[in-house]
């Protein structure tokens, strides 16, 4: 169970939280992009700035140069004062765009020439040089200087232009890049890994190994390879896991979780429509006995023979299943009519009934068929099972070691069962539980002593239904304590209302069922319960069966021992019926043997019942046991029970079961001889002590 | 009066014939002259005018191509005379800026005898070329004028007046202002040679500049202007502007004026020429004088090739042929004013100038043989 939670978790995880898929192309793209980016700018600024100040360098040496060589060239006409020369040959630097202003002094320091570039720029850096005058007939003199004003505007403009070229260029490039990572990205990553998602997707869906096809050499090749490879393990792996889970390891047969998928394909693959299919429903009786006499392993070899004989019994086409302990079916997927279905279920008994030998000794195999037939087509198909259970509950409970058609009967009576059982809790909350009581007359004095509580359930729709139908289930639902705290409760109850109609001598006798004889807690929950009601245990009578003591002998004895201390009284019920031990009588603290009805309804008619009666008061008697007739319904019988020594009587002839009230007023009716009643009462009290 | 001046005339002509038809069989020559100046430019108009009216004193025609300062046109003009099937006996040509050395060549090749005038051969085509007569066996020589001695002449006429008007400036110095005509042609690089000799020889003088203005007045005017302005940022006292030419001094002068001075108060000028308008200057006292006489070499260039062709060879002195020139002041400006200002060079006795017999090659062009050489003007005479 907890392996199964284990491996349906993930996948019943999956649909409730899906999680957000981050493709890993958009995470490396997210993770380098940016980075590309920024190194690129950055690298381009830094480039671009060196190359500024290289330039600015430059235009500076420039300049320099502009100026000595204007100086050159000036010397001569400023020498000779052609000062419109000196103007010409400086107007002549103002085609450099970068010049902003120029001018030539004279050895004075008088401006002989000045020219002004149209635009007047910012960031004027100046240059001045002397000009040096000499010829052949002279040594150099200085005629004066010229001073260069000029720009860097140009040089910043153009920087500043490059910037946002390299900056687009950066940009473009690094879309490129992204759109170049995407495609490989989506080619030697996002592709194998879809290919291996989807083969994980296919293969999730049968569990089948479906190879990735990634033939590329890298990485993801040799995953993919390695991928494909733990598929072939895995998938091995799944398959043997889904062997194991569909069939017994012990004897290798299909088990339960197959039967719905056989059924399923039986329903989809049936051959003819109007073919029918076979379900035999088999459970080997007493199975715990062989276990229990031979051992364990002894009680598993039993039931390999066992599935060994149903393989080799059938046809190829029938299918043999074991779902569990002693359960085994086999189904015919095609039949010809209901009693071929039961020939062949007969055949599989009589396979099964074979004897087997275990530890040297011959042990014949028993075993009950329920048989379940339904067409191909029908669609309760699926519904096999549960009505082959039903027929061979009903063979285990009527007749084992035999076969039981599923009929309408048997289907009729399983849905009453099963809707009394599926009923019992509502019955119990809503008090659908009827305690009825029936008086115990004394046969000499007619006088009422006792009544036995009997329980009814008024069902809403299928009215009062008897203790004989509905007690099984309700042992079978485990609601016996409850139920029996349940009458003992009212017991209390109407001992109490006794008490106050003037009856207080009047004792309850209440039936314990099997279970109840082993549940320690009983004792005390009856002194709770008398206390609650203020009434006296000794006006409890206890009526137990014979069976239920012998089941669980010791555990019995101590709490009928336990009940008897605290005053009640202990009645061995339908005595005669079982096994009647008379042992038993000696062996427990018994007050009371009450004589099965079986015994009565034939007297005084038949000499053998009175017979068996005489002798059984004559031990009662011996043993000092009070008697008590069940099933009274004439007055010859009660006459003859007195006759021969019995006490006490109940049936019908007296009073049938009826509710308290009722008996309230029947008893009203009645004439109360409290004081022979209570002379003629057999002295009870001695034998509590 | 006028009868006598007929007779005396008659008598000169006759004169003049038999002393021309003396030495030789007179031939009428044919002369060609490559006028490298332009139509108007008075120093070469003047040469050209000198040139024809020897010629008509000494029996030579004289034919006058103007290049128009062109030097391309001068070739085509030279090589277009060298290449006539009439050939001229004469091609006189000016060498200025060696652009008649092509022509000498052709002129060689033609048989057509040259002979340059002013501007002869320099530098590197005077080595290739070597002396008249050698190589070149047409070129029969050339006559230029001693300018350096000009130069000189000129520059210590203003010193001296500077000296005796005590013009030094605050440094004690005389300081003067040389304008140039240009560098590279031979006749300007004479005269000022001719400045730099005189103000080398006079330790309390210095040459501010030696400033060059294209032989123009506007730029002498120009570049005067700048002098003047720089000296007296510089606390200099101009004592005397040195021009290489009469324009030039003209342009000086101008700016002179304009700078507030008072030429001939303040500052002397000087120039050369002898051109008009200078000589009218001198008249004014506003221009100190003026040196020259050269463009009479035209007219002296036609007495040497009429002697040569007459047999009495200049190269028997020399194939170079020197002038020298002579100042124009307010002392002597009356006797050649009025020639000049007239250019009644017909005035001229030029066969009084020809070599005597035996002594080939030694001539007398001093500015006083010419004032002799002039009949008396009625004015003077009187």
């Amino acid at each position: 169970m907890r392996k199964d939670e284990a491996m349906s978790d993930p996948e019943s995880n999956e649909p409730a939280t899906p999680p957000r898929l981050r493709p890993v192309v958009r995470a490396m793209i997210w993770a380098t992009v940016p980075v590309l980016l920024l190194v690129q700018l950055l690298a381009s600024a830094g480039v671009e700035a060196s190359s500024f100040w290289s330039q600015i360098r430059q235009l500076d040496a420039r300049m320099v140069r502009v100026a000595e060589s204007r100086a050159e060239l000036i010397a001569e006409p400023l020498w000779k004062m052609r000062y419109d020369q000196v103007t010409g040959v400086l107007n002549e630097i103002m085609h450099d765009e970068t010049i902003a202003a120029a001018a030539v002094y004279d050895d004075t320091g008088a401006v002989i020439a000045r020219v002004v570039a149209r635009s007047e720029s910012p960031s004027i850096a100046e240059v001045s040089r002397p000009i040096h005058y000499s010829n052949g007939n002279m040594a150099a003199v200085q005629a004066g200087r010229i001073a260069i004003a000029y720009s860097h505007a140009a040089l910043y403009a153009d920087a500043g232009s490059r910037l946002v070229l390299l900056l687009v260029v950066g940009l473009l490039a690094t879309f490129a890049t992204l759109i170049a990572m995407r495609i490989s990205a989506n080619i030697f990553i996002g592709r194998p890994l879809a290919v291996m998602m989807s083969a994980i997707q296919r293969s999730k869906q049968d569990g089948r190994a479906y190879p990735a096809e990634v033939t590329s050499s890298n990485e993801f090749g040799q995953l993919a390879r390695a991928f494909n490879a733990m598929q072939y393990t895995t998938s091995g792996a799944l398959d043997r896991l889904g062997h194991m889970a569909a069939h017994d390891p012990l004897t290798g047969l299909p088990n339960r979780r197959s039967l719905t998928e056989r059924l399923a394909v039986a329903s989809r693959d049936g051959g003819r429509p109007d073919a029918l299919v076979a379900f035999c429903f088999i459970d080997l009786d007493d199975f715990k006995g062989i276990n229990d006499t031979f051992g364990h392993e002894a009680g598993d070899e039993f039931l390999v023979q066992i599935s060994q004989r149903l393989r080799t019994s059938v046809e190829a086409e029938d299918w043999v299943a074991r779902l569990g302990g002693d359960e085994f079916v086999v189904i015919r997927p095609e039949v010809s009519n209901e009693a071929s279905a039961h020939a062949f279920a007969q055949q599989v008994l009589a396979a099964i009934s074979e004897p087997i030998r275990l530890h040297d000794k011959q042990v014949v195999p028993r075993a009950s068929i329920g048989l379940a037939v339904r067409r191909a087509d029908d669609p309760e198909l699926s519904h096999l099972p549960t009505l082959a259970d039903i027929a061979l509950y009903h063979a285990k409970s009527k007749a084992p070691g035999t076969v039981a058609v599923l009929d309408e009967a048997l289907q009729r009576d399983y849905r009453r069962r099963r809707d009394l059982e599926l009923a019992i809790p509502a019955g119990f909350a809503e008090g659908q539980f009827e305690v009825w009581y029936q008086s115990q007359v004394d046969l000499e004095s007619h006088e009422v002593v006792g009544l036995e509580a009997l329980i009814r359930w008024r069902h809403p729709d299928h009215g009062v239904i008897g203790p004989a139908e509905f007690l099984p289930l309700i042992e079978r639902s485990g609601n016996n304590a409850r139920l029996t705290r349940y009458v003992l409760t009212d017991a209390c109850w109407a001992l109490q209302r006794l008490a106050a109609a003037g009856r207080p001598q009047i004792r309850i006798a209440i039936n314990l069922p099997p279970s109840e004889l082993a549940d320690h807690s009983l004792a005390a929950e009856l002194r709770a319960t008398c206390a609650r009601f203020d009434v006296p245990a000794s006006l409890l009578e206890l009526e137990i069966t014979e069976g239920s003591l012998i089941n669980n002998i010791a555990s019995a004895s101590a709490t009928l021992h336990r009940l008897r201390r605290l005053g009640a009284t202990i009645a061995l019920d339908d005595f005669g019926t079982g096994y009647s031990s008379l042992a038993h009588l000696r062996r427990f603290p018994l007050d009371k043997v009450k004589i099965d009805k079986a015994f009565i309804s034939e007297i005084p008619g038949s000499a053998e019942d009175k017979a068996i009666v005489g002798v059984i008061a004559s031990l009662a008697g011996t043993l000092g046991l009070t008697l008590v007739a069940e099933g009274i319904e004439r007055a010859e019988q009660a006459t003859a029970m007195r006759e021969m020594g019995v006490r006490f009587g109940q049936g019908y002839f007296y009073q049938r079961p009826q509710p308290l009230d009722a008996v309230l007023q029947w008893l009203e009716r009645r004439p109360v001889a409290e004081s022979r009643i209570l002379a003629d009462s057999p002295p009870i009290a001695p034998e509590f002590a | 009066m006028t009868r006598f001046l007929r007779i005396w005339l008659a008598a000169g002509m006759a004169c003049g014939v038999f002393a021309s038809a003396g030495p030789s069989l007179a031939k009428p020559l044919d002369i060609v002259f490559v006028n490298p100046g332009k139509t108007g430019e008075v120093f070469w108009d003047m040469v050209a005018q000198t040139m024809q009216a020897a010629g008509r004193k000494l029996d030579a025609h004289v034919e006058v191509l103007t290049s128009e300062r062109n030097y391309r046109t001068m070739q085509e003009l030279g090589l277009g005379v060298v290449a006539r099937h009439d050939k001229p006996d004469f091609l006189i040509l000016s060498n200025e800026e060696s652009a008649a050395v092509p022509i000498l060549e052709a002129a060689e090749a033609a048989g057509v005898k040259t002979l340059l005038l002013s501007n002869t051969l320099i530098g590197e085509d005077a080595v290739r070329l070597g002396p008249p007569r050698q190589k070149l066996k047409t070129w029969l020589g050339d006559i230029t004028t001693d300018l350096q001695t000009a130069g000189a002449r000129m520059a210590n006429a203003l010193i001296r007046t500077a000296r005796d008007e005590k013009w030094q400036s605050p440094d004690g110095k005389i300081h003067l202002l040389g304008i140039g005509g240009d560098e590279i042609t031979p006749a300007s690089i004479a005269r000022n040679a001719g400045l730099k000799l005189a103000v080398d020889a006079a330790p309390d003088v210095v040459v501010d500049r030696l400033l060059f203005a294209n032989w123009t007045q506007s730029e002498a005017e120009q570049v005067t202007t700048n002098y003047l302005g720089w000296a007296s940022r510089k606390q200099i006292r101009p004592a005397g502007i040195w021009a290489g030419n009469d324009p030039m001094a003209l342009g000086a002068l101008r700016a002179v004026v304009a700078a507030g001075l008072a030429p001939g108060r303040d500052i002397q000028l000087v120039g050369l020429n002898w051109s008009e308008d200078a000589l009218r200057e001198i008249r004014a006292g506003r221009l100190l004088l003026t040196d020259g006489g050269h463009f009479l070499l035209g007219g002296w260039s036609i007495v040497l090739l009429r002697d040569y062709a007459d047999g009495c060879d200049f190269a028997a002195a020399s194939p170079h042929v020197e002038v020298k020139t002579s100042a124009i002041t307010r002392q002597n400006l009356g006797s050649v004013g009025d020639l000049i200002k007239t250019r009644a060079f017909d005035r001229i006795d030029f066969a009084r100038f020809r070599a005597r017999a035996g002594r080939c090659g030694h001539y007398d062009f001093s500015l006083d043989a010419l004032i002799s050489s002039l009949p008396v003007p009625e004015g003077a005479a009187d």
